[in-house]
């Protein structure tokens, strides 16, 4: 059997399992077998939970369970509450303010984080039960956390930019700095679609505009201050070179843990149990889907199935332009299924000669294939914001959130093709920063 | 049947609260790895490795009890739309698949075990750890995770369903 014969086979499996409603990670991992199975045996089972343990055996994954740690121990601590009743205060003139606040906060953790789940776990944790409080439609809280999270792998430090670096030899630095603009570009875009989205569904945002005057304004910010000053302290630690983002990570979830329990008097065993709890749930159902795709990353490797669909497009003689176009569509249809480090590890080494070939920037291509990667976060069957928004904010159907969430993938799409008119915007500024790459 | 389901769950539940401790304890040791390396300017030896596989172990032995919270989310667009027995038959296909994965995820973690127990494989950094340590946890936690799909896959019998967000403890059921 071809690789697109197999491939094919594989996905259908995947979606047919899917279908039934089992586990993310239970399916994709499955099938993988399976497949690994049918094409290389039953020796295969000796490397099938090699594979799993070592996709799991790392300490930049670390970061995940502590950055929602930290954000369950704030969001189990009044601080959650403190935090958006400042925003508010602050931002309550300014139309869809909190949602607007939430997307800046996704940016600005998932800055410090580098994970889009540990973000949309962090941020959403308090914002959308936040949001959803203030009357906004379920669909644009849960779909405007869901899409700020996926800044956090393009805006810098980003595990992401670091495996492209290393799979491409392309220098982390200066991937690090191509990020930052078009991270902003990005961040922009989806407030305005909130902005607009909110003013469609017909959410009145004069109902909520009470004025609040500048000493009410100042009074809620000693609340806010230690909450803020953690996240200023893990600016610092990471932008200063001083930690990895897993040891600010265990640094920051201790801290927030001790604030609850000092400020906030959480010292029963009961609250802190269920921080615990609620991390473990949602760190390890992430973990599994990570260690499960590992599988399937490995099972379409073997089959050549990802390999063969990049050789396939190299082979077409045609116009860079319409050449991009097929990279990014084949990029979006891998994103869709495979999370972004393992699309980026098994295409970066093929695609990348081929781009820079055609006369692209290996730069602004790290950004756009980024995107690429954002969008298949927020868009089914491995879209992984979306199960985390899911895993904290049960309440809410997943269809709600997939509604949600669809407009902002329009809104990454468009950024693309900003980015395709005005390449300057990846590679401006590590440009002004660096000097001209090599 | 009941016994199963009961001794199964309390087994899983002690799995959590071991997972908990282990999410705890990799807290500490990361803090405790920062004051030593940064503020003393002292070397680390068996931190970076001790808070890697606390993680590791967490999940694997924590999966169980996130089973019985429904914690391991799927796509139920079409159980939910169809309802009734097609719904049914879609809980129980899938639950079948979940074990079989379950079932073979744990073999093969086991095999890769008993290798690293038997030849004395140990990781290569300084520490040197046995591999066997912080590889039995796969096999025991998803071992443990293909019982508890069989104590969960029994509830189905009773009412309970196997859907995210939709958990049936077993005090419920009765």
């Amino acid at each position: 059997m071809g690789p697109f014969a197999s491939g094919s086979l594989l996905l259908l499996g995947l979606l047919v399992l899917l279908a039934t409603g089992m586990p993310i990670a239970f399916a994709l991992g499955l099938v993988s077998i399976v497949a690994l199975i049918l094409s290389g045996g039953f020796g295969v089972m000796e490397i099938i939970g090699e594979t799993f343990f070592g996709g799991l055996a790392s300490f930049s994954l670390v970061a995940i369970p502590m950055f929602i740690l930290m954000g369950s121990a704030v969001a189990s601590s009044p601080a959650g509450r403190d935090l958006y009743e400042a925003l508010d205060r602050w931002l309550n003139r300014v139309p869809g303010g909190l949602v607007l606040s939430n997307i800046g906060a996704c940016s600005i953790f998932s800055a410090l984080s580098g994970s889009s789940p540990a973000t949309c776990a962090a941020i959403g944790k308090m914002g959308i039960p936040a949001m959803v409080e203030r009357g906004y439609p379920a669909s644009i809280a849960t779909g405007s956390i869901a899409a700020g999270g996926t800044l956090g792998i393009l805006i810098p430090p980003s595990v992401t930019m670091i495996v492209y670096g290393i799979s491409t030899e392309t220098s982390i630095g200066r991937l690090f700095l191509a990020g930052v603009l078009p991270g902003v570009m990005l961040t922009a875009l989806f407030m305005i679609w909130t902005i607009i989205s909110c003013r469609i569904a017909g959410y009145s945002f004069e109902a909520m505009a009470r004025r609040f005057t500048l000493r009410e304004k100042l009074q809620a910010l000693p609340r806010v201050l230690p909450f803020l000053s953690i996240v200023v302290a893990i600016l610092y630690v990471l932008y200063g070179g001083v930690a990895t983002p897993s040891e600010a990570a265990g640094a920051g979830a201790l801290f927030c843990i001790v604030l609850a329990v000092v400020i906030y008097r959480m010292w029963r065993p009961g609250p802190l149990v269920e921080i615990f709890r609620s991390t473990l749930r949602e760190s390890v159902m992430i973990m599994m889907i990570i260690g499960a795709s590992e599988l399937f990353a490995f099972a379409l490797s073997s089959l050549f199935v990802t390999q063969s669909i990049a050789m396939w497009i190299a082979d077409l003689e045609v116009n860079r332009w319409v050449l991009l176009l097929f990279v990014n569509i084949f990029l979006l249809i891998a994103g869709f299924f495979l999370p972004p480090v393992a699309v980026i590890l098994m295409t970066a080494p093929i695609l990348l000669p081929i781009i820079v070939q055609a006369g692209f920037d290996p730069y602004w291509f790290a950004v756009v294939l980024t995107i690429n990667m954002e969008i298949g976060l927020i868009t089914p069957p491995v879209g992984l914001n979306l199960y985390v928004i899911n895993g904290i904010a049960p309440d809410i159907p997943l269809q709600t959130i997939l509604k949600g969430a669809l407009p902002y993938v329009l809104c990454m799409m468009l950024g693309i093709i900003i980015l395709c008119f005005f390449p300057g915007i990846a590679t401006w500024l590590p440009g002004r920063m660096m000097g001209v790459a090599l | 049947m009941r016994l199963y389901i009961v001794t199964v769950t309390a087994l899983s539940r002690a799995g959590g609260v071991l997972a908990m401790l282990l999410l705890a304890a990799a807290v500490l040791v990361t803090c405790q790895m920062i004051f030593v390396r940064y503020l003393l300017g002292g070397s680390t030896i068996w931190q970076t490795e001790f808070v890697i596989y606390s993680i590791v172990a967490a999940t694997f032995i924590g999966s169980p009890s996130v089973l019985i919270d429904r914690g391991h989310v799927g796509v139920d667009l079409l159980p939910k739309a169809l309802g009734g027995t097609g719904r049914r038959w879609l809980e129980v296909i899938g639950g079948v698949a979940a074990l079989a994965f379950c079932l073979l995820l744990a073999w093969s973690g086991f095999i890769y075990f008993y290798e690293a127990l038997t030849r004395g494989w140990r990781t290569a950094t300084v520490w040197q750890l046995p591999l066997w340590i912080p590889l039995f946890p796969l096999p025991l936690g998803i071992g443990l995770l293909a019982l508890q799909y069989v104590a969960e896959m029994l509830k189905l019998r009773d009412g309970g369903t196997l859907l995210a967000g939709e958990a049936t403890h077993f005090e419920e059921l009765e």
